[in-house]
């Protein structure tokens, strides 16, 4: 019987010792477990970059760069954030700069494309990056786009007023009429431009589109035109524009609002039967007060009683 | 001054009240002034912490006070209307009951617009109204208007005090000096010369006439402030003579209760006859009758019109279970009670006009309730937040704490004011040059002498 005791107690020691490495080996996963969310936070915050550009007319190119996340189900932009630009060669990447976002999250940065070199299939490649910080994840983002040209021209034969525009391949060193091409052609307004017509360019790059007459323009009948080629896959974005003074002359100078209810001052037939009311009604006040004074002033009547006293 | 043996005789019934307190009246003004500190620390509380203390939200800016400067502002047509009515048509029965009318509507005149200033949120900016007015607003119009009215009121009830004060002056009463002092400056010479007495008749004629017009165009403006707005249940073209009606009816009726209150308090009984209740319930009865019209008409046109906003309102005003019993005490009791009382007459008699006038008033308090709360709970734009107390409105005890402060104050400037002048007037009786009215002929013949 003590032999099978001693036997028991051996078999247990041993379990509990096969057991042991597997407990401290459970441990150990658990911490494995834990070990990604400690290196990724869950609760920072990840971002969405948004980043486009756009070929200019003056040869300069706009790199804007747009941070926002999603928070709740619903995106917020995410303003006050540094946003640093490369170009991306072969031989590396090269810091352009770097913008802080604005209130609406855009980080817009302008770069003349002269002083930066396109690969050999005369492209451009550029980055974006956002470094991140405590609460949010790192983010960048890259566009690649062939070096091309917009061009404007206002054209008026009698009355009819119209703008050329021609789109120009650039990224060989040897200037290429792109054709077949979509083209819009937009005019400046308040807030944003208003398109008023697009075509297609032809084998010299060209395309004519007509501009209406009579379209409000600033104190001098100024219109800012411009052209546009939107998300090309080839180029990415063009503009260009110019000014003519084909719009209708607008006065920028505040006009004085009519009198009006709703305006800064009454109609007038409401002033009127406001000060005759006012008048009427204070004046005979005035009269009464006036005849109230004059009670003190009078005399006694001559053949009246002496006042008899109450007692 | 020189009275008559009835002027005399009213003046020595009178004269104690004038000339002693009383610990009745202490007791009275004791207990008007508790509940107007009461009030005061509600203000203070609404003044330290906001207007978050008070039930009124984004939605339904407007709630108690509101009503209640609508009804005290409705109320003050008693002087305004039926003592400038009365005046004008020279009936005889009105002179012992009009000073108590003129009272009501100077006090209440006070009384209702300090709501406004219980409403307004930054008083430090009150001034601003004056400064720099805009004349396209209706509350612009409402504040020149009771200003004005306010002025007119007390011009009013200032005249028909003058030759009381010089009795007073020359009465050698047991009064303090500075009393005295005031009957003397107030009555301002006042010796009952032919030339001082024509003066005063042409100012009180004056007055009378214009204090109608310019009644109609307080409550009008009032109701303006509504009526101009595209609001359901407001924007209404007879908000204007609906508002006037329900204001002079109003008045009626807290005339009725005063005259009773006074009848029985200094035992006037041969000055404030039953037929001063009946005469009056006779007016109130056929106001009751427009009041009834203009209501009908109201809710019928809104009905029937299935106007979707209106409809809401309406919906709330008809259904039990939101303001459907509100909506029935206040037609019931506003409209068909005083009709049914004055019309039999066996109720026809001063307790239960008395007690028709004072359900009336409760009734039409309701009412003013009704026409605020019901239609700012239903919004034109929907509510982004909807909170239910931004959708509903409940007072706080702040409101009802000042609401009965206000109600305390009007009374304890009536107690005050019945102690500085005789609610009878004693000057009204026909002076020995005049074809002498009695009271006891109206009291004890039941007869009308005219003048």
């Amino acid at each position: 019987m003590i032999g099978f005791s001693k036997q028991l107690l051996i078999s247990a020691g041993l379990i509990i010792v096969l057991f042991i490495p597997l407990i401290i080996n459970a441990q150990t996963d658990s911490t494995k477990a834990e070990a990604p969310a400690t290196e990724k936070d869950s609760s920072l915050i990840s971002p969405a970059l948004e980043f486009i550009s756009t070929q200019k007319g003056d040869n300069s190119i706009d790199l804007a760069a747009t941070l926002k996340a999603k928070v709740n189900s619903s995106f917020i932009k995410l303003p006050k954030l540094k946003v640093t630009f490369y170009q991306v060669s072969e031989t590396g990447e090269n810091e352009l700069g770097f913008v802080i976002t604005n209130g609406t999250g855009l980080a817009l940065f302008n770069y003349k494309a002269d002083s930066i070199a396109t690969d050999k299939e005369g492209k451009f490649h550029f980055k974006a990056v956002f470094a991140g910080n405590k609460t949010i994840e790192a983010a960048q983002e890259e566009v690649s786009f062939k070096r091309a040209r917009l061009e404007i021209t206002p054209v008026k034969e009698d009355s009819i007023q119209s703008v050329q525009v021609k789109l120009i391949d650039v990224g060989t060193g040897t200037e290429k009429p792109v054709p077949g091409t979509l083209v819009g052609v937009y005019v400046h307004r308040m807030f944003y431009p208003l398109k008023v017509g697009e075509g297609t360019t032809d084998e010299n790059g060209e395309t004519t589109v007509e501009i209406p007459n009579k379209l409000p323009g600033d104190a001098k009948g100024n219109l800012n035109l411009m052209a546009k080629l939107d998300e090309s896959e080839l180029y990415g974005n063009l503009e260009t524009s110019v000014t003519q003074q084909w719009g209708v002359p607008v006065s920028d100078k505040l006009q004085e609002l009519p009198r009006a209810l709703w305006s800064e001052h009454p109609p007038l037939w409401m002033m009127v039967t406001f000060i005759i009311l006012m008048c009427t009604v204070w004046g005979h006040y005035l009269v009464i007060i006036i005849q109230l004074f004059r009670l003190r002033k009078e005399e006694p009547d001559p053949d009246s009683p002496t006042a008899e006293r109450i007692s | 001054m020189e009275l008559n043996k009835y002027q005399q005789e009213i003046f020595d019934k009178q004269r104690p009240v004038i000339e002693t307190f009383g610990a009745k009246t202490w007791r009275w003004t004791i207990f008007f002034l508790f509940w107007i500190l009461l009030g005061g620390y509600a203000l203070y509380l609404q003044i330290a912490k906001g207007h978050k203390v008070t039930g009124m939200r984004d939605n339904v800016v407007w709630g108690l006070y509101i009503a209640n400067f609508i009804f005290f502002i409705g109320i003050s047509y008693a002087g305004a209307v039926i003592s400038g009515i009365l005046h004008i048509l020279k009936v005889e029965w009105r002179k012992p009951i009009i000073r108590i009318a003129e009272m009501i509507t100077v006090i209440s005149t006070i009384i209702g617009p300090v709501f406004i200033l219980l409403c307004v949120g930054r008083l430090d900016r009150l001034h601003h109204l004056f400064l720099y007015p805009r004349l396209q607003s209706p509350i612009t119009w409402d504040v020149f208007a009771i200003g004005t009215y306010f002025a007119g009121s007390v011009i009013f009830l200032y005249l028909a005090l003058i030759k009381d004060f010089a009795i007073y002056r020359d009465a050698k009463l047991n009064i303090p000096k500075w009393k005295q002092k005031m009957y003397k400056i107030l009555a301002i010479g006042y010796r009952g010369t032919h030339g001082q007495k024509r003066h005063i008749r042409i100012s009180t004629n004056l007055m009378a006439i214009m204090i109608i017009p310019l009644a109609i165009i307080v409550h009008s403006v009032l109701s303006w402030i509504f009526g101009m707005t595209l609001r359901p249940g407001w924007h209404s073209t007879i908000f204007g003579p609906y508002f006037v009606l329900a204001a002079i009816y109003s008045g009626t009726g807290v005339l009725i209760m005063a005259m009773w209150v006074y009848r029985k308090m200094y035992n006037l009984k041969s000055y404030i006859t039953d037929k001063h209740f009946v005469y009056l319930g006779y007016i109130m009865m056929v106001l009751g009758a427009g009041y009834g019209y203009f209501t009908f008409s109201e809710y019928l046109t809104d009905w029937f019109a299935s106007e979707k906003w209106n409809s809401e309102v309406i919906e709330k005003l008809f259904n039990p279970a939101k303001y459907g019993w509100w909506f029935l005490f206040a037609n019931v009791a506003g409209i068909i009670l005083p009709i049914f009382i004055v019309a039999f007459p066996k109720t026809r008699k001063p307790v239960w006009i008395t007690i028709a006038s004072f359900f009336m008033v409760i009734a039409l308090w309701v009412k003013r309730y009704l026409i605020i709360v019901p239609t700012l709970e239903s919004p034109l734009l929907p509510m982004q937040d909807t909170r239910m107390e931004y959708v509903k409105y409940t007072a706080t005890w702040v409101e009802w704490a000042l609401t009965l402060a206000g109600v305390a104050t009007f009374f304890l400037f009536y107690t005050l004011l019945s102690k500085f002048v005789t609610i009878i007037p004693i000057s009204e009786f026909a002076g020995k040059d005049q074809p002498v009215v009695t009271a006891r002929d109206i009291s004890e013949e039941n007869e009308i002498v005219p003048a």
